[in-house]
């Protein structure tokens, strides 16, 4: 029965015609050279023959009537040993039915071990009296090690793409969610349901303006459509909980091998650190234009007092800009936040003889004030050592300054006194240095001075609240 | 009308923290002729100062040692006296809800608070 169809292979065999003849003849030839394995056994179970392929499978040619199986020894594809009255053999012995791709393993007696698949058929004489059974199984090894493969590199992208900082997710053609990544969880606030949710996982999606994005707008529908990459435009995920995140999506549609659309991944860029980064500059540019600003109206008002109380005295007018710029030393040091008084005070002599020269004493703690005061007292007390250097004690050789103060927790008292000056009238009018103490030390900082002009010299006590 | 009569015989509000920049704004207003200039360093102080006589006119410094001076601006509106605002930011530092007031960006000179003065009592 095998001949006519053999026939056909005639052309391709190198073999003689006559030595064919013979060879498809003998059907245990043939049996021999098929790619699978093929044994019988009898009403009991016993082997009663197999082909070469078998006992290759085997790794022996196992002595006839070994029940069941020829293989050394048999295990469940989960590991567990398979004793050989529980094979598909076996049981179609015992239930005369047959049984249909049935996995197992098998072990050689060098230890090597094969998957097998079984088919396994019984055998029934004329009567319909079951005889035995027929196993055809096939070494399905490589198949097996190949899936495994195939789901081991599935798995290393499935840990890549959770391992990625970047918020990923896939969908099919038709925008429905088939993966997504923790990150992308992050920023959704939301795990969705897989396959439920089209074009993504987000509870909401706003433009930056806070109008909603239309559910085919997103950007990954758009490229689903337009069947091509995109990047942006930035949008924000609303979470439940009402949180926004600001993100850049990357959508890229995918295509087989036949060039047909199959799905799309995106790609989202959290932009909340990028926003944050930007709106601190601003913030910290602002101030700084502030700053800059009123410095700038700072040095126009001194200039405009020393012309009009000073007749436009240059060395004046530098000598307080260099004041200013002092105090603005020290609070630089300090990153704007504060100053120490004690340095404020020498310093506010630099610009006449210094605090060593035994003309000046300056007594008095650490104080730490905050910018604006120290700003304020620093060209106050600039001021008051200008007029002593001018019309008081620092006018004359033998004139003394003594500044001194303490600090208790609300408030720093501060106090200058000016001796062995030339005696002392009141002005005819207010110059700057005594309108200065008076609007810096009550307006601006709230405190109390007192600017006496007493025969002996100047004295001037202030008292500054500072802040808590 | 001529710059040095523009502000003639009004009472006018100043609210600037710093001392050396008030006196600078007062030298101006004096120079546009103002009837009186009465010096407020912080919004407590405003507010009393227009409790006790309403100015004809105010210029507010918008930052005030870290304190706005919006709610002067709001009690002026209010009392329906007109107002500038001085600051270092220019419009884009003003909040929205003032955007539209005039405002002088420091450092300042007598033309151009006149301009902004002149603008203001016009409208």
């Amino acid at each position: 029965m095998l001949m006519p169809a053999d026939r056909e292979t005639v052309r391709y065999a190198p073999v003689a015609p006559l030595a064919l003849e013979r060879i498809v003849r003998s059907p245990s030839s043939l049996i021999d050279n098929l790619p699978v394995g093929i044994y019988t056994c009898d009403r009991n179970g016993n082997l009663i023959q197999f082909n070469r392929r078998a006992a290759e499978f085997w790794g022996r040619s196992p002595d006839l009537s070994v029940p069941f199986t020829g293989a050394v020894k048999a295990y469940e594809p989960s590991g567990e040993p398979l004793p050989a009255e529980r094979t598909a053999m076996a049981e179609v012995l015992r239930t005369g039915k047959p049984v249909r791709d049935r996995e197992a393993i098998i072990e050689k007696p060098n230890g090597e071990r094969l998957t097998v698949l079984a088919n396994v058929d019984p055998l029934f004489d004329e009567q319909g009296q079951l005889v035995g059974g027929v196993n055809c199984f096939q070494d399905i090894t490589e198949l097996r090690r190949m899936q495994a493969r195939v789901r081991e590199g599935r798995q290393v992208g499935r840990r890549v793409m959770e391992a990625i900082p970047a918020a990923i997710y896939t969908t099919n053609a038709e925008g429905r969610l088939l993966y997504f990544n923790k990150a992308a969880e992050q920023i959704w606030g939301v795990a969705p349901k897989i396959g439920e949710q089209v074009w993504c996982g987000s509870w909401k999606i706003e433009w930056p303006d806070g109008r909603p994005v239309p559910h085919d707008e997103c950007a990954i529908a758009v490229a689903l459509r337009e069947k091509r990459a995109l990047v942006g435009p930035e949008a924000v995920a609303v979470r439940p909980d009402g949180t926004r995140v600001p993100f850049m999506p990357h959508p890229t549609p995918i295509f087989d091998s036949k060039g047909e659309l199959i799905g799309a991944v995106n790609m989202l860029i959290d932009l909340t650190e990028q926003k944050q980064a930007a709106a601190q500059q601003k913030s910290l540019i602002d101030e700084l234009n502030h700053r800059v600003k009123n410095t700038l109206a700072t040095i126009q008002s001194l200039a405009a007092q020393t012309m009009r109380d000073n007749e436009g005295d240059e060395r004046e007018f530098e000598r307080r800009l260099l004041a200013l710029s002092r105090v603005h030393d020290q609070l630089t040091r300090q990153a704007w936040v504060w100053a120490d008084f004690r340095q404020i005070a020498h310093d506010s002599f630099a610009s006449y003889g210094g605090t060593a020269n035994g003309r000046v004493s300056v007594s008095g703690p650490s104080v730490q004030l905050k910018s604006r005061s120290a700003l304020a007292l620093a060209m106050v007390l600039h001021e008051l050592a200008n007029n002593a250097a001018q019309h008081g004690a620092l006018s004359t050789p033998d004139g003394h300054v003594t500044l001194s103060w303490r600090a208790e927790p609300q408030a720093l008292f501060v106090d200058w006194r000016e001796e062995g000056g030339p005696q002392v009238a009141l002005p005819r009018k207010r110059g700057f240095g005594a309108r200065l103490v008076e609007r810096a030390i009550a307006h601006e900082l709230g405190g109390r001075p007192i600017l006496d002009y007493l025969p002996t010299g100047v004295h001037c006590t202030m008292e500054i609240p500072l802040p808590g | 009308m001529s710059s040095t009569r523009l502000l003639e015989g009004l009472s006018i509000l100043v609210v600037e923290d710093e001392a050396i920049i008030s006196f600078l704004l007062e030298d101006i207003l004096n120079e546009l002729g103002a009837g009186e200039v009465r010096i407020a360093g912080n919004v407590a102080n405003a507010l009393a100062m227009i409790d006790s006589k309403r100015p004809d006119l105010a210029v507010l410094d918008v930052n005030l040692g870290g304190d706005r001076a919006y709610p002067v601006a709001g009690r002026l509106k209010a009392d329906g006296v007109p107002f500038v605002f001085t600051t270092g930011y220019g419009k884009s530092g003003l909040d929205t809800r003032w955007m539209a007031e005039t405002v002088v960006q420091k450092p300042f000179t007598v033309p151009m608070m006149a301009e902004a003065l002149r603008a203001r009592l016009r409208r």
